[in-house]
């Protein structure tokens, strides 16, 4: 209110609130936030932190009740652990025992790097799988107009509503009768399959929003509907192309019961192979936590690489400009 | 270089035996080679979907389009090289200037080399002069320079047409001039057979050879600027053509042997035969006077009406001012020189030489007389002069 007449500001309007238009209302207002940010930041980043100092104790201090929130006595135990286990599983153990004189004994086999090169593999092949198909249909669904489109559009909404796990029994059947048991490439084409229906809705809005115009343009520079594809829309479409792809190789990175019901040990992709490393009674919990940070290492490099590709891509349906 | 002729051409979106809607309605314009036509018309009159068929971007429902008298309904856009300006431009967002305008070049059946195709780009964007910016991305150009870029795209391939979506609406009022006169010589330098689409009637008489205003689909007037202002087919094109609007009254003829007399319900003036070309066989008419060639009152005129009225608004527009006027049957707009003793509130007579009337028929709202031009006004008797 504009009572106060010394204030030379007194004529503008005020948002007449306690909490707006007092310096301590302003103090309340803003710690408020600050601890709602530090609340939402804790929920979120609780669980990789606890992985964290996990692998760093050792499994005295983890079984200790209460549990430390730090490390009293940090140790690369669980460290030492994966890499001998990886060392001794891919053969390596002879030559650092001649060479150095360790030695290498693990109770538990399991290759990390083969687990991560068998997952790359798997992600990256169902993420071109889903790019390709799902960019495809993506296209004619948005471009063309025929019977039956609303219907595919629903149809593929409701695969992605479907726990994988309800399929897993007709999955497993056609997986055997293509004789592809226990192969990566069933992985493949499975989470090609299911990855793909969300890459067709996220680039059916990106064709939606397409200026027909461009896409004239190019018909009238003479390009065929493939070309135009190729050379115009495609280049624009790299971030939503990007986004999908990211989507569609997370989905498959992460994925743990098609992975541990279609391998076998040989071939475990990281989900079920770190899932060796939980052993009953007898689990070593620093060391499953310091397999998984090893384990994102590649793929949060990988993200932090082309995440301002990854934002752009699923704000531009969005946003225009 | 190309005769373009639209023959008999309809376009229905939808299904034409229900509830199909009718864009373009049996359209025949025939477009000589190296004019350059003007398609105007209000929002949803169908120009645009034209300009699109004869680019192959719509399929004709019925009627033939053809290029020097092949019929092209069945070759695709893509094969008819033809260039089309839009008006978003529709530059490729993600290629550079010179990618822009060489893209063309490259996706057609040509021998020409790499080289060859830089050397064509540089030779457009000096023509347009934006030579500096071949290596800029269109989202880093102005409004008019993105039209110079979509220009330069549809020059460089040298087509057999042009065509111009509205190609200035995007671009402010100062530009628009400027870009229309650049089109203007443009076309005219290259010599190429040109089909522009503008709801800007202004832009319309001042770039076209030729204009032909669509109304609903249908073609109301084929003819020169020249044409559509002074003979305009009928009321449509009479109101369309032309700033500020043409002034209207309903009126009332008579024969009075040498002269029609023509009564409205502000005032009553005669109109020798001379002057009309055709017979007038009906009593009831709309009269026409355009506000540029009203006038005020002066003692020596006797012929031409007298429209007495109130002055409500002056807005001048440099040497003259557009005087919006009350009279008794409604209002008056006038385009008219010292106004500077107007005001509001004031009384005026108004007065135009018979020449400059209009009539057309209440009923068909055809045109029964023009605005006769200068030199053939020569020969009908003068009734004074204007101040």
């Amino acid at each position: 209110m504009a009572t106060d007449t010394q204030d030379p500001k007194s004529e503008f309007r005020k948002n007449q609130s306690w909490l707006y238009d007092t310096q301590s209302g302003t103090y309340v207002r803003k710690s408020l936030i600050g601890l709602l940010t530090l609340v939402v930041f804790t929920y979120v980043l609780f669980p990789l932190y606890w992985m964290v100092v996990t692998a760093f104790k050792t499994t005295a201090e983890i079984q200790q009740i209460p549990p430390t929130v730090f490390p009293e006595d940090p140790s690369l135990q669980g460290f030492r652990m994966v890499v001998m286990s990886s060392l001794q599983t891919s053969g390596y153990d002879a030559f650092f025992e001649q060479s150095f004189g360790w030695e290498i004994s693990s109770a538990i086999d399991i290759d990390i790097l083969t687990l991560i090169l068998n997952s790359l593999k798997v992600a990256v092949g169902a993420g071109l799988i889903a790019l390709v198909l799902g960019t495809g249909a993506a296209y004619v669904l948005s471009q063309r107009e025929f019977r039956g489109k609303n219907a595919i559009m629903s149809l593929l909404l409701a695969s992605l509503m479907f726990p994988g796990t309800a399929i897993m029994v007709p999955e497993w059947e056609l997986i055997s009768t293509l004789g592809l048991f226990n192969t990566h490439l069933a992985l493949i084409l499975i989470y090609g399959a299911m990855t793909s229906p969300f890459v067709v809705w996220l680039m059916k809005g990106f064709f939606d929003d397409f200026p027909d115009s461009i896409v004239e343009a190019s018909r009238i520079d003479q390009c065929t509907p493939f070309e135009t594809f190729w050379y115009v829309l495609v280049p624009m479409a790299r971030n939503s192309l990007i986004a999908s792809f990211i989507f569609a190789f997370l989905l498959a990175w992460n994925e743990l019961v098609f992975a541990l019901t279609l391998l076998d040990n040989s071939k475990f992709t990281v989900p079920p192979g770190l899932l060796t490393f939980v052993q009953g009674f007898n689990t070593q919990w620093n060391v499953v936590a310091a397999a998984s940070i090893i384990i994102s290492l590649p793929v949060l490099a990988g993200l932090a690489y082309i995440q301002q590709y990854f934002v752009q891509g699923l704000t531009g349906g969005a946003v225009k400009g | 270089m190309t005769h373009l002729e639209v023959d008999g051409v309809t376009k229905v979106f939808g299904d034409p035996e229900k509830d199909g809607v009718v864009a373009v309605n049996d359209l025949s314009i025939d477009v000589p080679d190296g004019d350059f036509l003007v398609l105007l018309g209000p929002s949803g009159c169908g120009k645009t979907t034209t300009l699109r068929m004869i680019g192959g971007l719509e399929d004709p429902t019925e009627g033939e389009i053809r290029f020097d008298g092949t019929v092209v309904n069945d070759i695709k856009a893509r094969n008819r090289d033809v260039a089309m300006v839009f008006q978003d431009f529709a530059l490729y967002p993600h290629m550079t200037v010179r990618e822009n305008l060489g893209f063309g070049l490259r996706r057609e059946d040509n021998d020409m080399t790499d080289g060859e195709i830089d050397q064509r780009v540089t030779e457009v964007a000096e023509m347009l002069e934006i030579e500096e910016l071949l290596n800029n991305k269109p989202a880093q150009l102005s409004g008019g320079q993105q039209q110079r870029v979509a220009l330069g795209r549809a020059i460089i391939r040298e087509p057999r047409l042009f065509l111009f979506d509205e190609p200035l609406a995007n671009l402010d009022a100062q530009l628009r001039k400027t870009m229309r006169t650049e089109i203007d010589e443009l076309q005219s330098q290259v010599g190429i057979t040109s089909a522009y689409v503008t709801h800007n009637q202004e832009e319309a008489m001042t770039i076209a050879d030729t204009i032909a205003i669509l109304n609903d689909g249908k073609l109301q007037q084929l003819g020169t600027p020249d044409q559509v202002f002074n003979e305009p087919a009928n009321l449509f094109v009479a109101q369309f053509v032309g700033s500020p609007d043409m002034n209207l009254y309903s009126g009332r003829v008579t024969d009075s042997g040498d002269d029609y007399a023509i009564e409205t319900d502000d005032t009553s003036f005669e109109i020798p035969k001379a002057l009309v070309e055709t017979e007038i066989d009906t009593s009831d008419v709309l009269v026409g006077f355009r506000p540029q060639d009203l006038y005020q009152r002066a003692a020596r005129l006797t012929e031409g009406p007298d429209v007495d009225a109130e002055v409500r608004v002056v807005e001048p527009v440099g040497t003259e001012a557009i005087v919006h006027a009350e009279s008794e049957s409604g209002d008056i707009t006038a385009k008219i020189g010292g106004f500077h003793d107007l005001a509001a509130g004031d009384s005026l007579t108004f007065t135009i030489a018979p020449e400059h009337v209009y009539l057309f028929d209440a009923e068909t709202e055809e045109l029964i007389k023009g605005r006769l031009m200068a030199e053939r006004a020569e020969d009908a008797p003068t009734n004074g002069v204007e101040v």
